[in-house]
């Protein structure tokens, strides 16, 4: 039995906590929900959000701009976390064979995750210039045309994805470099003795293994790239028109460009939900997948 | 000498006295002065908060915000009666929303008795129109801001060149040209081949055409000539008497027509480029003409890194021969070019919050940083990020020769911006509330239209459809006396 003054005690140890939660996470949320079915006017001296119903929503929904920013996001997720993974993967097999410099190795893999996305998307952006950059400069030199990396609507959301994937593949080695280096070398070298090949060892045991973790890295790579801002606003802005604007920089721009606050909680909502509903797809489909070979 | 001794002594005696009074005429006021961050616009704060304490005992807190947050900050303050900030220095755009709301002090009894700040000195647009509203000032002008044109006099003035491109157009190369008919065809001459003879690729033109990157301003730029017909007010954003858009009429179309075409000649990856990257792709030496603000004046002439110190020439905007008339809905042809000047952004002004504590004092400090002598030196240092704004700031050049200007540079950047500002036909930037609604619509289909994924015509009805929705939203009625408000016309 724990005593009453042990309780007050206790919630007076937890008091900062629930306060803190209260100002930081609950009451913008609240707010947010609120501006989501309201209106948000700045009239006579105050902040005035009058009831509007689902009329954002309608809004969002019959938006071309939304779809568009929704279609880019989830196709720079796609391409960008995959590929991250698979070289995250193959970067972290490769160190985990004894080789010479390697500790020089697991430091340089890490270096651009370690940069802001801000610095990052400055230094992609002279590397792709088409005017200036040095790819444009090796191109020429080969004889060949210079390509609009950040100007051409339809090559501009690759660029993108490059360079994603060049600051955030580090991430996924580093778990699943970590998670390589945890697995006991037992249950490999018993299998080396039964006679299994490289192969086999892979795909039997190591990938298995790898299971927790890789879910992990895919997740947390998932929810941050959904939320990609920093750099497209430096790389192209969301441009050409509209061919590399996410869900966030639509958001931002209709926020804190246009002011209109209530429509821009309505995006911001929407691109939470998206991710939740994302994550919970990815955990249920890899869920299945292990339920069904542990069958 | 016994008279001039006294005199001297009572002189003395009275200076003193007159400086110690000052110098306790605010003492232990703080002042919060809320603009965006270090150096460009704060910078002045910086420089002459120091001597204004002195002078005054009062004490200067300056808070600063990225771009993006200043808007929702001032307002949230101003809305919620918090009383953060006791002067805002803020685009003046937002002059509308935030006095028709009630949120700034009117200053004209405060100037009225202020011969220091030397009012009249300040040029009419900016002092009658760019800060008041309804009939009252509510702020005062930090900053001169319009749209000026720039092109390269060793390209343009070449005896050699101009004989080719007369050979080619058939009429002579004008210098500055004053047409943008007659600005295609520069560009696309001076595109594509060394014409300075260093090695590196020239081009026609360098503007901005990034979403979000101001390139908004430069399409209303090229508009300005092809709507605003002399005489006939509102050509460029509404119909003053229905508040209907005209951002769809041929006028507009035919200058975003010419504001894609002009791509063509255009330095590569001007699709990409802001403001600020144009400045240094200018300066760079690449490009044979520009449109900016006062900026690529002062970065060409003053930076360190320019490489066309002395060869840039300045002129007021383009315009067209050809003018859309509103009132016949048909295309006039006039005898000489229409160049009216555009007031783009219309400058950065400061103003006082009704909730501020400390009126007396921010004014103080207000009419210290932008008094003649002051505000020369503001608009005179580099990154102060400040355009001239009285006529005293072009009546003397010393300050710009030692600014890094030649004189004969300085002489031409000064006419050009005066010329523009001073325009009977000059058009102020759009001041109603909403207007970074308005621009931001614009500006979301201005960069489909430049990525080639719109028409120039469906991508300005989309724009003239959105107007209206937002026309709706804040009041037709309400809108529209904002409107003819801000272009000094009587309430419908």
């Amino acid at each position: 039995m724990i005593g009453k003054t042990a309780q007050r005690q206790g919630r007076l140890f937890l008091a900062p906590t629930v306060i803190l939660l209260l100002c930081f996470t609950i009451f913008p949320l609240l707010f947010t929900i609120a501006l989501m079915f309201g209106e948000a006017r700045f009239v006579g001296g105050g902040l005035r959000i009058e009831f509007v119903g689902g009329r954002n929503w309608v809004r969002l929904f019959g938006d071309e701009r939304f779809w568009n920013a929704l279609g880019v996001t989830v196709r720079i997720v796609a391409m960008a976390v995959s590929l991250e993974y698979l070289l995250g993967l193959g970067l972290a097999l490769l160190l985990d064979r004894k080789l010479r410099g390697q500790a020089v190795f697991r430091v340089l893999f890490i270096v651009p995750m370690l940069l802001t996305p801000i610095a990052v998307g400055y230094m992609w952006r002279m590397i792709f210039d088409v005017g200036r950059g040095p790819i444009t400069g090796i191109l020429e030199r080969l004889g060949l045309a210079p390509v609009g990396w950040l100007t051409e609507s339809s090559v501009a959301i690759y660029s993108i994805v490059i360079t994603d994937i060049w600051q955030w593949t580090p991430f996924m080695f580093l778990i699943l470099y970590a998670a390589l280096q945890a697995i006991p070398k037992d249950y490999i070298e018993a299998a080396r003795v039964d006679g299994a090949s490289g192969w086999q060892v892979f795909r039997r045991i190591t990938l298995p293994l790898l299971a927790p973790a890789s879910i992990a890295a895919v997740l947390l790579r998932t929810i941050e790239c959904f939320k990609i801002v920093d750099t497209i606003y430096i790389m192209t802005g969301g441009g050409p028109g509209r061919s590399t604007e996410s869900m966030t920089l639509f958001g931002y721009a209709i926020g804190f460009r246009a002011f209109d606050l209530d429509y821009g909680a309505t995006i911001s909502f929407s691109l939470f939900l998206a991710v939740l509903v994302s994550s919970m797809v990815f955990v249920t489909l890899t869920r299945r997948l292990r339920e069904v070979r542990m069958e | 000498m016994r008279w001039k001794l006294v005199v001297g002594c009572f002189l003395a005696v009275l200076g003193t006295a007159w400086g110690v009074a000052q110098t306790g005429r605010f003492a232990g006021v703080t002042i919060t002065v809320f603009t965006q961050p270090p150096p460009y616009i704060a910078k002045p704060v910086m420089m002459f908060a120091p001597d204004w304490e002195r002078i005054t005992g009062a004490k200067v807190r300056l808070i600063t915000a990225p771009w993006g947050e200043l808007y929702p900050k001032m307002y949230s303050s101003f809305a919620l009666g918090q009383g953060l900030f006791d002067i805002v220095i803020m685009p003046a755009a937002w002059l509308p929303d935030f006095a028709e709301a009630g949120f700034l002090v009117p200053l004209d009894d405060l100037i009225a008795k202020d011969p220091a700040i030397e009012w009249n000195d300040i040029i009419p647009v900016y002092r009658e129109r760019i800060v008041s509203w309804g009939g009252k000032v509510y702020a005062v002008p930090m900053d001169g801001d319009s749209h000026i044109f720039y092109y390269r006099k060793d390209a343009l003035e070449n005896p050699e060149y101009q004989a080719r491109f007369k050979a080619k157009y058939g009429y002579d190369l004008p210098v500055p040209p004053r047409t943008w008919k007659q600005v295609r065809d520069i560009a696309e001459f001076f595109h594509g081949w060394d014409w300075d003879g260093d090695g590196v690729m020239n081009y026609g033109v360098v503007e901005p055409r990034r979403y979000a990157g101001q390139a908004d301003w430069c399409f209303f730029s090229r508009a300005v000539g092809y709507v605003a017909l002399p005489g006939q007010p509102g050509g460029l954003f509404f119909d003053p008497v229905t508040m209907k858009p005209r951002i769809n009429s041929p006028g507009h179309i035919k200058a975003l027509e010419d504001y894609v075409e002009i791509m063509k000649f255009g330095v590569p990856g001007m699709i990409n480029m802001d403001s600020g990257e144009v400045r240094s792709v200018f300066a760079s030496g690449v490009a044979a003409m520009a449109i900016d603000w006062g900026d690529i004046g002062v970065i060409s002439e003053v930076g360190k890194e320019s490489k066309v110190k002395g060869k840039v020439g300045y002129a007021v905007l383009p315009g067209s021969m050809e003018v859309w008339n509103f009132a016949q809905n048909q295309w006039v042809t006039l005898k000489e070019p229409n160049q009216a000047g555009y007031l783009a952004f219309g400058g950065w002004v400061a103003a006082i919050d009704r909730n501020s504590k400390n009126i007396a004092a921010a004014y103080d400090f207000i009419s210290y940083l932008s008094r003649p002598a002051n505000s020369y030196i503001s608009v005179t240092t580099s990154e102060t990020g400040f355009n001239p704004y009285r006529k005293s700031h072009f009546e003397t050049l010393a300050g710009w020769i030692g600014f890094g200007f030649g004189r004969d540079a300085a002489a031409a950047y000064l006419k050009a911006i005066n010329d523009t500002i001073g325009h009977p036909n000059v058009q102020p930037d759009l001041r109603i509330p909403g207007a970074a609604k308005y621009f931001e619509a614009l500006d979301a289909q201005l960069a489909l239209v430049v990525a080639g994924q719109k028409t120039p015509k469906a991508a300005l009805d989309e724009v003239a459809r959105i107007w209206e929705q937002i026309t709706e939203e804040y009041g037709r009625a309400a809108q529209l006396k904002a409107y003819r408000l801000s272009l000094g016309l009587p309430s419908p």
